[in-house]
């Protein structure tokens, strides 16, 4: 019974972010299990066109509607929200360095389409796509299991990252209505999601800021995911009964260290000198840089931090345990094929820029 | 001690906030957006007293000395007006209003109820900034003006704000009777208004939407432009704006009869051209030299004032609202004075006129040489 589905595959689900580097993968997932009613919410008219394409494949056209519009108009969320069994909702603020701008896009459009949500009166449920960035990971010693009992950042705004600021308001917001509306939902907080669409390194393995490309992860594991697995993932934390209320991270099996993920970029990609920056020194120089920050007003934004360092630069372990038992998750690609897939984009894409 | 609020909380309030915060002798006593949400987030990260859920409230209730005024521009008018009512000093964000009978209104309410206002124009204020105008002031140009060139870019990329208003046909900076120009081009604008002795310069515009914008099916939104203004005594002036050259320059050239100076506001440097010439080939190696010299010299002092924690990426902010708060508090004149203002008010809005009336289409050749570049 665990293990069934919570809607009918004629049910209409709603992917916002459907264009999205993980959204367009949630939406042919869902095509592929069968589902009938794919209704695909997208800002942009050119990243339309790839569902466009989508949609003209034989026998999809009819299965799948989409609405293009903005989370920020309350109407275009009403619009977007009616008859949805379950939201997948991807659309966020990814990659802005404004706090405001990330915070607009991905917490005040929640707060919009969970008032629609509320409003629909058949929601089964509302699945957050929310990250890793809202673990604090600071009070854990080195090389302990991360998992989703772990505590969020309690002051996101510390961080210096408005990624983590926006996505831990945005997981508040989620629990309030929770609370207040009743909305069902799950959060589902994947680690590093990786593949052909997203060609750079991680930070948790490194930075190129400074002119040399600084390794910092060393022996770390990188919470890597596959953008297929990670997917896989959130539907199933939308459809699957057992679901209700939970939170999943998302990670693949057999990760590999930063130190093994580097070296297998520089001979499959490009080659590049890089400079091991060992963790006591990684440390250091963030505790450094963030009590200069604090002391020169800000002339150097806190970017680098302790808190930062916590996050992506301890030794941590990373479990999925939780995702399978309790969905039946499994990762699809290996992570070894995985890696092959994500270099060979890589690959192309610097071929062809 | 000076009581603030701050109107509109999106990304640059963030710096008001920030800066206010390195001022001595005031304090944020209350922050209103429309979105209670986005006033909420701005209270959470900043000594901020409250966040208000209405304008009135916040006036009513927390009864701020001077307003920062930081919404889409096409509220300016309307909040500065009702700040100015209730008897607030106001500091209006860039452009300062839609249109240019706004602005006169505003300092005609301002005058009438002795209180000050300012507008955003923050790069004026930088030290490099700061250290041209003491420079001509000192009178090394050698009289008026002769001809100015101010160069203010911007780099258009699918991400961040530009990537949002490319997506969103119903964005706001789409409604702006000007559209991205008149969002971004007032400090350029600005910058040659402040030595520009008439009222009414003349303006000639030309703006086209560029090759690259009009390959992602963009026509709406002009990226390019060039205009001449020619003020009554003969002074004129270049500007430019572009999304395209690179490097996207934000400068300023301004030459007189005897020495002309050379401002980059990205490299915080300011060059002293001069007008004379040696003799024979002693012009192709002195120049060069000297010119090294001050470059060095300009790196100098941005380091001194690095280690001086007083260099700060919105250091000029920080200068203008200063100033302004001094101009209220002692009575001394305003960072920016009114006409200032009106004139760069007007010079944009002649600009976005003449843009409206014959927006520039290119020529068949032109199309036909960047038609591999249209998909």
């Amino acid at each position: 019974m665990e293990n069934e589905n919570i809607i009918d595959k004629n049910d209409l689900v709603l992917v916002t972010g459907a264009n999205g580097f993980i959204g367009y993968r949630v939406v042919e997932g869902l095509l592929e299990l069968g589902f009938q009613r794919v209704r695909c919410f997208a800002r942009s008219s050119k990243g339309g066109n790839r569902l466009e394409a989508l949609a003209k494949v034989g026998g999809v056209g009819s299965r799948l509607e989409i609405v293009s519009g903005n989370l920020l108009s309350p109407q275009d969320c009403a619009n977007a929200a009616t008859d949805a069994r379950v939201i997948f909702h991807l659309a966020a603020g990814r990659g802005e360095k404004s706090f405001p701008d990330a915070f607009m896009n991905s917490v005040v459009t929640t707060r919009n389409l969970l008032e629609a949500a509320a409003g629909n009166g058949c929601l089964k449920r509302f699945v957050n796509v929310s990250s890793f960035a809202v673990y604090s990971n600071q009070h854990k010693s080195h090389g302990k299991l991360l998992d989703e009992s772990c505590p969020v950042e309690q002051s996101p705004a510390l961080r210096g990252e408005a990624y983590c600021f926006a996505k831990v308001e945005q997981e508040q917001i989620v629990l309030e209505y929770a609370t207040r509306r009743g909305i069902p939902y799950a959060i589902v907080r994947p680690g590093q999601v990786y593949g052909p669409g997203n060609e750079g390194i991680t930070g948790r393995v490194g930075i190129g800021t400074f002119g040399i490309f600084l390794h910092l992860g060393g022996s770390n594991t990188i919470p890597l995911t596959y953008v297929d697995n990670c997917a896989n993932a959130i539907i199933l934390a939308g459809i699957k009964h057992g679901a209700d209320g939970q939170i999943f991270n998302v990670v693949d099996d057999d990760l590999p260290s930063s130190r093994k993920f580097l070296r297998l970029y520089k001979r499959h990609v490009r080659s590049f000198p890089s400079l091991y920056v060992p963790h006591v020194m990684s440390y250091a120089l963030c505790y450094l840089w963030e009590k200069y920050s604090e002391w020169s007003h800000d002339q150097l934004p806190p970017v680098f931090n302790r808190r930062r360092w916590h996050t992506y630069w301890k030794s941590t372990r990373y479990s999925n345990e939780k995702l399978k038992k309790r969905v039946g998750w499994m990762p699809k690609v290996r992570t070894e094929d995985g890696l092959k897939l994500f270099f060979e984009s890589c690959r192309v894409r610097r071929a062809s820029a | 001690m000076l009581r603030v609020a701050i109107i509109g909380c999106g990304k640059i309030a963030d710096s008001h906030a920030s800066q206010i915060g390195r001022i001595k002798g005031c304090e944020i006593v209350g922050v209103y957006d429309r979105e209670p949400l986005m006033a909420q987030q701005l209270a959470k990260r900043f000594p901020i007293k409250k966040a208000f859920s209405s304008l009135t409230q916040l006036l009513d209730e927390a009864r701020p000395d001077v307003v920062h005024i930081t919404t889409p521009p096409q509220g300016h008018f309307d909040l500065a007006r009702t700040c100015l009512e209730y008897g607030c000093h106001i500091y209006v964000e860039k452009p300062f209003t839609v249109w240019a009978d706004e602005a006169e209104k505003l300092i005609a309410i301002a005058n009438e109820r002795q209180l000050k206002l300012t507008v955003g124009h923050d790069d004026q204020f930088s030290h490099v900034s700061r250290r041209m105008r003491s420079i001509v002031r000192n009178g090394f140009l050698g009289g008026s003006p002769v001809h100015m060139e101010s160069y203010y870019c911007y780099e258009i990329s699918k991400a961040g704000y530009s990537g949002a208003l490319l997506g969103d046909k119903k964005h706001w900076v789409r409604r702006l009777p000007g559209k991205l120009l008149q969002n971004i081009i007032s400090h350029g604008i600005a910058r040659i208004a402040e030595f520009l002795a008439g009222d009414s310069p003349e303006v000639i515009t030309y703006g086209f939407t560029s090759p690259l914008l009009r390959s992602m099916g963009e026509t709406e939104i002009i990226d390019e432009l060039r205009v001449i203004i020619h003020d009554v005594d003969g002074t004129t002036a270049y500007f430019t704006f572009s999304s395209q050259m690179r490097p996207g320059l934000h400068g300023f050239r301004i030459y007189g009869s005897k020495n002309g100076l050379m401002l980059d506001q990205d490299q915080e440097t300011l060059i002293k051209l001069r007008g004379a010439q040696y003799k024979s080939y002693a012009e192709k190696f002195v120049p060069p030299i000297v010119l090294a010299g001050q470059y060095l010299g300009n790196a100098s002092l941005n380091l001194k004032t690095f280690l001086g924690n007083d260099f700060h990426m919105k250091s000029g902010l920080k200068f203008l609202i200063e100033s302004f708060y001094r101009s209220i508090i002692e009575g001394t004149p305003e960072p920016i004075p009114y006409r200032e203002i009106l004139l760069t008010s007007r010079i944009m809005e002649a600009i976005f006129k003449s843009l409206s009336e014959s927006v520039a289409e290119p020529t068949k050749d032109y199309v036909r040489e960047h038609a591999a570049t249209v998909v």
